[in-house]
């Protein structure tokens, strides 16, 4: 089978002004793909037109086949960007609900989800009574409990504590394992780094990365240094950058840099544990195309 | 079942059970009666028939007892009424036969009163009568039994004239009855929708086009349940109190016909409403927005009632003819006009038809605004752009 998602050379404009700029992708079947941009971007206007919630001004979309009929809206399980719920239903009947909206209800398989996902116990409660981190587990729950072949997954970490995003972030590569195909929009570039087969970015309308993640860092070059270390860390030559994160930090050289001679003055200032010479982080990636844009 | 009909049981389901529908449902029908249909109620059923005991004093010795007491002292039954002995004596003057004057007393203030006079007028024509043979005592009681016949010129038709003009007027009041309180449902439930933000889930398995014909259905339904309620309690509480019923029943013969035209219209029509109101609330932010655009249109509906001397006395007029086709008004216009004068058979397929064809039409513009504005959360559409939706393929 071919592609899961075409997206080819889509436009669309809101109120004269550009969203998205001939846009082109593709997804194939089985991948985790990656949407990414700053917030604005348009990806989640990408998202909605994949859908038929918003039409393109031009270009083409296609999921799963030709026409997003009725029949393939129930093979696709979709977790939007705006997050609500009926607040007087009851968990149960919510999924009920949505479920039976997806013409494929298993209740087994939502009370497994709802159990994987630690909120069994709340099955009987109202909507109006979860907080708002248990209430997006339930969505996510609705977006997957048809056992979809296309899932979408816009922005599923925002809002989650540390236990329930390894949560999640479990459960879609379960997903993945199982063949799905899945689509996440996210900010988390960590995450993406970690799942995704490849991506896609937008900034301000236009893509400006396309390609398996390995693939987009190569293209970066081994221009960078992880680093463990004790002490001060500061105006070392030949490093453009450097992102502290406690006794940890990126250092981004300057083109043409000599490795060697920048190790040389680390180790003269301060006590190095560790040194590693790789690729910039998909985090560094995305700041730079950003910035240079 | 279909995905749209999923979305008509949710959504009636889910807006039936609301606290404010429940309140309104009930609470209304208790208020009036409250405020108005108790007292009667109480007096009706409180002193039945039975428990009348009627006295009275005859001076010109023409009343034999019968089921009252006769007293020949008046005296003593104002005495024997006080002491509850009785609850009503009535004194008939010498002069009786030439004024018809007589003198009603009550232990209590008595809101039947009419109840009690009608058995003393069934007592008084008795005795006046009581020569004569009992077939005619009854027709002097009740002298007409009246069927109302309109004859056409191909014979005759065996129609109930006033009833049928009673149903008329009844279906133009139950009918914007129906579309004032549906419209809040509608309104609210659609405006709810974009605040709640479920919509991208609902949108992500069904179309727009399913979605919107699933609410106007289901709430519609909402609206019609309420409406029903409050008939129901409406003719329980008249058909409580026995004497009302039997006049109901025996005043009542409609012909079917009628009833299966005024069906039909009232669905179709309510239909039509239901999908304006959809579609207002697809454009408006907040549900009182929505209310002020929605009067216009329910003002336009109650058109035919400010005709309705005019539509009963020129059933041919140019006027009459517009509001029998024009969809906002053709539900409430037509039934009056079929209620009183003969009604072309073309007029009543064609009125039907345009009917059919705007649910429709309106339905697909109700869609498009609703498509167009839904995820602009909490920014209105100019006119403009509402225009522009709609003239959008
Ligand atoms: N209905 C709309 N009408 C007008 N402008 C819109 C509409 N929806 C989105 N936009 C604009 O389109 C742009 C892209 O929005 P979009 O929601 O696609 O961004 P995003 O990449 O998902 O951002 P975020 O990461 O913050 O979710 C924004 O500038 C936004 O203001
Ligand atoms: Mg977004």
């Amino acid at each position: 089978m071919g592609n899961t998602v075409e997206v080819s050379n889509v436009s669309k404009s809101f109120n004269g002004q550009f969203v998205v700029r001939d846009i082109s992708f593709d997804i194939a079947k089985g991948e985790v793909f990656g949407l990414i941009g700053p917030n604005g971007a348009g990806k989640t206007t990408i998202i909605r037109m994949l859908l038929d919630i918003l039409r393109p001004d031009s270009g083409g979309l296609s999921i799963l086949g030709s026409g997003l009929t009725d029949d393939i809206k129930d093979r696709i399980g979709y977790l939007p960007e705006e997050r609500g719920l009926y607040q007087r239903l009851t968990v149960m009947d919510t999924l009920a609900y949505l479920g039976a909206l997806k013409n494929k209800q298993s209740k087994r398989r939502t009370l497994e989800l709802l159990e994987t996902m630690g909120m069994l116990s709340h099955k009987d409660k109202k909507i109006s009574e979860l907080s708002k981190g248990m209430a997006q587990k339930i969505q996510l729950i609705a977006a997957i409990s048809h056992d979809p072949e296309f899932i979408i997954l816009d922005e599923p970490f925002s809002g989650l504590d540390p236990v329930n995003m390894k949560l999640v972030n479990d459960l879609i590569l379960e997903l993945g394992k199982r063949g799905k195909t899945i689509l996440i929009s996210t900010h988390m570039m960590d995450q993406v780094e970690r799942m995704c087969d490849r991506i896609f970015m937008i900034h301000k309308g236009n893509g400006v990365l396309y390609g398996s993640v390995g693939e987009i860092k190569s293209r970066f070059g081994k221009n960078t240094i992880l680093l463990e270390f004790d002490g001060e860390l500061k105006d070392i030559k030949g490093v453009k950058k450097i992102n502290h994160s406690g006794n940890y930090a990126e250092l981004l050289l300057e083109s043409g840099a000599d490795t060697q001679d920048v190790l040389k003055t680390i180790a003269s200032k301060v006590r190095v544990s560790k040194f590693e010479l790789s690729a910039p982080s998909l985090n560094e990636i995305f700041i730079q195309v950003v910035e240079e844009a | 079942m279909t995905k749209w009909t999923t979305i008509a049981k949710h959504e009636y389901t889910y807006n039936v059970r609301r606290k404010e529908f429940i309140f309104l449902t009930l609470g209304m029908p208790l208020f009036i009666m409250v405020a108005m249909g108790l007292p009667v109620l109480l007096a009706g059923s409180s002193i039945s028939h039975a428990e009348y005991r009627i006295g009275y004093v005859d001076k010109t010795g023409l009343f034999e007892p019968g089921n009252f007491t006769k007293y020949t002292d008046e005296e003593l039954a104002k005495k024997n009424l006080l002491d509850n002995k009785i609850t009503h004596f009535f004194v008939i003057p010498a002069n009786y036969t030439a004024t018809g004057k007589i003198t009603i007393f009550a232990g209590k203030k008595d809101l039947m009163g009419r109840t009690v006079e009608s058995q003393i007028r069934n007592f008084l024509i008795d005795n006046l009568l009581k020569r004569e043979n009992k077939d005619v005592v009854e027709r002097v009681k009740t002298p007409i039994n009246s069927e109302y016949v309109t004859l056409n010129e191909k014979g005759e038709t065996s129609d109930g004239g006033l009833s049928d003009f009673i149903v008329s007027v009844a279906f133009a009041v139950f009918f914007m009855l129906s579309i004032f309180t549906s419209s809040n449902f509608l309104l609210q439930g659609v405006v709810e929708e974009k605040e709640n933000r479920v919509m991208e889930i609902l949108l992500s398995s069904v179309s727009y086009r399913e979605l919107l014909i699933g609410k106007i259905f289901g709430l519609g339904a909402v609206g019609l349940t309420q409406i029903l309620a409050w008939l129901v309690i409406g003719l329980g509480i008249l058909t409580s109190n026995p004497v009302v019923f039997a006049m109901l029943l025996d005043r009542m013969h409609v012909s079917i016909p009628l009833l299966l035209f005024a069906f039909s219209y009232f669905m179709l029509g309510y239909i039509v409403f239901a999908s304006i109101m959809a579609g207002l609330g697809a454009v408006a932010t907040t549900s009182r927005e929505g209310q002020q655009m929605a009067g216009i249109f329910s003002l336009i509906g109650v058109i035919p009632m400010m005709f309705l001397q005019f539509i009963l006395t020129n059933p041919g007029a140019p006027l009459t003819k517009i509001l029998s086709y024009f969809p906002l008004t053709s539900p409430i216009t037509m039934i009056m006009r079929l209620s009183t004068a003969e009604v072309q058979y073309y007029e009543v397929v064609l009125s039907t038809m345009i009917l059919a064809v705007s649910a429709i039409v309106i339905i697909e513009l109700s869609v498009k605004v609703f498509r167009a504005s839904l995820l602009m959360y909490g920014k209105k559409p100019t006119l403009k752009e509402v225009i522009r939706y709609l003239s959008e393929s």
